[in-house]
């Protein structure tokens, strides 16, 4: 269960923003993602949170009125940072 | 194949085509450029009168009909559209005329950094500025409105127009004009430019790769996957000129091809194409892939940059290895105010993140 993740994708970057702001206040893991190529061959940003969080995190994004597209939920874990992003980190 | 891999790949197959169209005859630094080649097309056709810059390009109808092709196999042929098709229009309007101040598209910004055209990093420094800025209003709730399923005819605008564009290479009726000298005249052999659009096309199709987006998620969601794509573009055709081309690579500002050293105005150019590019979510190339998938919202964008190229050349906006021009420069603060606009009026403040406040999307 705790490997499990999920991709919710918006329709526009602005709602996956202030989903990202809504889960983040809660302290709940999220990170903003390019939508995944087999989910899209769009370029928009989906938000990448963990399925443990899904009821909380639909629940706050009713409560903060933030639209949503779909919801995906996956069974690997997401990729390890890169190592350009890890060294960005450092900084 | 990780993602990761397969967007380095793809820069690397671009960095490295770059290289050889230019080998077998395209202009130097000019393996590929998305908005010179449409600036060719326009003159060719007679929409400008340019007469060194008038030819067909294979790549752009192979990007085409590569991107079609591809998507038509995967089922990913969508025909959508309708988000703010007259803005996008002048948001490609706009960007064509950045483009031709700094003389490139972002693309070929990579491709000149990678012979050693420093004019280029003063153009990737307004690209990034432009993008940082265009971010901000996506910060606030910049959207050109969502894209919704139309019927399926208008869809093949794109792929049509690239056979149209094919015949008239092949056939090369009287009414088409190429050019007989100048860059319009240096061209790689038909077979291999269109084989080079067609890979470029279908695999782009594929990773998404997008100068403008690269920059865009590394600056706005901290995710570097785009920007990988890009790295390898300049690597690979980096590595490729200095192999293949070494005499051909010339470190400097000064006498660089098809360039001008005009810092402030390659500066503005390039800002203008960043924040165009990004609030309409994708560069010239991308915006070609998109349009080729069924985005009508994407065409009406390419019909915009082909405007403001036969536009830029009618009216001595577009720079020369000279320099830039006073109209130019006019065009580009014109530009940059209409796009500010759009920005600001595209812009919805009303969604709060208040609990429970009721937004008016």
């Amino acid at each position: 269960m705790d490997n499990k993740i999920c991709i919710m994708t918006f329709h526009t970057t602005y709602n996956a923003l202030n989903f990202e702001k809504a889960l983040k206040r809660e302290v709940i893991e999220v990170k903003l993602i390019p939508v995944p190529r087999d989910l899209s061959s769009s370029c928009g940003s989906a938000a990448r949170f963990y399925l443990k969080d899904k009821e909380k995190a639909l629940a706050l994004a009713k409560e903060y009125n933030i639209e949503l597209d779909e919801l995906y939920e996956r069974e690997t874990e997401a990729e390890k940072p890169s190592l350009l992003e890890r060294l960005l980190k450092k900084k | 194949m990780s993602s990761r891999l397969q967007i380095i790949l793809s820069g690397l197959m671009v960095g490295k085509l770059g290289t050889i169209l230019v080998l077998f005859g395209n202009p130097v630094n000019m393996g590929v450029c998305v908005a010179c080649f449409y600036r060719d097309i326009a003159g060719s056709v007679g929409l400008h009168q340019a007469g060194v810059v008038q030819y067909i390009r294979p790549e752009i109808i192979g990007f085409i009909l590569g991107a079609f092709i591809i998507s038509k196999m995967k089922g990913e042929f969508r025909v959508r559209g309708g988000s703010s098709p007259i803005i996008r229009f002048l948001l490609g309007f706009f960007l064509m005329i950045g483009a031709l101040v700094f003389l490139g598209c972002p693309l070929r910004m990579i491709l000149r950094l990678a012979n050693g055209d420093l004019n280029a990093v003063t153009g990737l420094f307004g690209y990034v500025a432009g993008i940082f800025v265009g971010i901000q209003f996506i910060k606030q709730g910049f959207s050109l409105g969502r894209s919704v399923k139309q019927k399926p005819v208008g869809g093949y605008t794109m792929p049509l127009f690239a056979v149209v564009l094919l015949a008239l290479l092949l056939l090369r009726p009287a009414f088409i004009t190429f050019s007989t000298e100048g860059p319009g005249a240096a061209a790689a052999p038909i077979w291999m430019a269109l084989g080079a659009g067609l890979l470029i096309g279908g695999v782009l199709q594929r990773t998404r790769l997008c100068t403008a987006g690269g920059f865009r998620d590394a600056i706005l969601i901290k995710d570097y996957h785009f920007m990988w794509g890009l790295i390898a573009i300049f690597v690979a055709n980096l590595a490729g000129n200095l192999i293949f081309n070494f005499e051909a690579f010339n470190l400097g500002f000064e006498g660089q091809p098809i360039a001008h050293t005009d810092h402030l105005w390659n500066f503005m150019g390039m800002t203008l194409v960043g924040l165009t590019a990004v609030l309409l979510g994708g560069c010239p190339l991308r915006q070609t892939i998109l349009a080729s998938e069924g985005d009508t919202d994407a065409i009406i964008t390419v019909v915009g940059l082909v405007a403001g190229a036969a536009f830029a050349h009618n009216f001595g906006l577009a720079s020369s290895p000279a320099g830039s021009t006073f109209n130019g420069q006019v065009a580009v603060m014109i530009g940059l105010a209409v796009t500010l606009g759009i920005a600001v009026l595209s812009t919805q403040t009303s969604v709060s993140m208040e609990r429970g406040v009721k937004s008016n999307v």
